[in-house]
């Protein structure tokens, strides 16, 4: 577990006394100025690792400093050449507080982009404004992210949120902030030549989109076997190769091969549809 | 091997993953030149494949040409010479301009 703090003197590690192991990574923060560091503490890490052998942890846990980008984490990663090849970034989690939630989104484009990069959003003190207020605030945060899971928890307990779903969002006009919501987009590749056809196109998207496209996931066809796509924003990660179908690996339930989502904003299906038929079918217009 | 880290080495850019036996390599080496070739077409570019080193080179319209080496550089070239971004989703590329 790495425990970073952006101030000079850490506070939080006092309170971590059940992970296997910790490092605080104080003095800056790991997506902007303290990136080197987290880098370097990284690459220690995973010499730990291959000294440890045999029954090696098999799983880091970041916890950043709230000021963190996630996608600025992700490239920090992806851009060492030792990190890319033994890292794969797995879950985004973001904690929202109910009592300044809402604020903090139309006003912070930081938060949102905090928002927009999560797998799972976790609402803390969700039961200290009104239960109506917290229905507000989670409709907010499904306009926003609509594919991630939305849960509660209270000191690491998961406690039960309210779902009302017709309950009013809040309003996103914070100026000088992106208005227009992501949206999750589906793409059906299954008809092509698999990654090594997709892969020619998705670079280009990214590189002309990757401000808009916040994430991509999905399972594609490879001549080495299935491969996992996940990518925040223009960062993809080195795909890796699934198990069989047979085997479920961790846990993790694998999407259906060659059906991509693709989530963000200014994108339709039915343009990704004419533009994957176009340039990588070689067919219609 | 990386001698490094005792990692396989990467392939190289992301999209080069999924495919490590060399007669696969050599097979989708054309279909990718055709998938980038319909892509720079509206911008008036072209991209060469030579079959020995690794990476395209970029063919502007006055006749430059440049090494690029990987599909990442070549869209950041390709833009750079087009002076707009090779946007697959865009008008200019789906023909609706
Ligand atoms: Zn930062």
């Amino acid at each position: 577990m790495i425990v970073n703090e952006a101030a000079e003197t850490p506070v939080d590690n006092l309170l971590l006394t059940n992970a296997a192991h910790a490092d605080v990574l104080a003095g800056g923060c790991a997506c902007c100025d303290g990136r080197e560091a987290f880098v370097a503490l990284l690459r220690t890490i995973c010499g730990m690792r291959d000294a440890q052998g045999a029954g090696a942890f098999d799983q880091i846990v970041l916890e950043t400093s709230g000021l963190a980008d996630p996608g600025a984490i992700a490239t920090a990663i992806s851009g060492d050449q030792m990190l890319a090849r033994r890292l794969i970034v797995e879950d985004v989690i973001v904690l929202v507080d109910a009592c300044h939630g809402a604020a903090q989104l139309s006003d912070e484009a930081l938060c949102r982009a905090q928002i927009e990069a999560a797998d799972r959003i976790i609402i803390t003190k969700s039961d200290e404004p009104s239960a109506r207020d917290t229905d507000r605030l989670i409709q907010t945060l499904k306009l926003l992210n609509p594919s991630a899971n939305i849960e509660g928890a209270e000191k690491g307990v998961p406690v039960k949120l309210p779902a009302h779903d017709d309950a009013t969002p809040y309003p996103l006009s914070g100026s000088g902030i992106e208005t227009v919501p992501i949206k999750p987009h589906r793409l059906d590749i299954s008809g092509g030549g698999g990654w090594a056809s997709f892969s020619v196109w998705l670079s280009a998207v990214l590189t002309a989109r990757g401000n808009d496209i916040v994430r991509v996931k999905g399972v594609v066809g490879s001549p080495d076997g299935r491969l996992l796509l996940q990518s925040v924003r223009n960062v993809v990660q080195p795909p890796e190769i699934l198990p069989e179908p047979d085997d479920t690996g961790n846990g993790f339930l694998a999407p259906a091969e060659g059906v991509i989502v693709l989530i963000g904003r200014h994108i339709d299906e039915p343009t990704l549809e004419r533009s994957w038929q176009k340039f990588v079918m070689g067919t219609g217009s | 091997m990386c001698s490094a880290c005792g990692f396989p080495a990467l392939a190289g850019h992301w999209s080069d993953a999924g495919v490590s036996s060399p007669g696969d390599k050599m097979r989708i080496r054309f279909t990718r030149l055709a998938i980038v070739n319909r892509l720079l077409k509206p911008y008036r570019l072209a991209a060469h494949d030579d079959g020995a080193t690794p990476g395209f080179q970029l063919l502007a319209p006055d006749g430059a040409r440049v090494m690029v080496k990987n599909l990442e550089e070549l869209w950041k070239e390709a833009g750079r010479i087009a002076g707009t971004a090779v946007d697959p989703l865009s008008a200019r590329a789906l023909g609706d301009e």
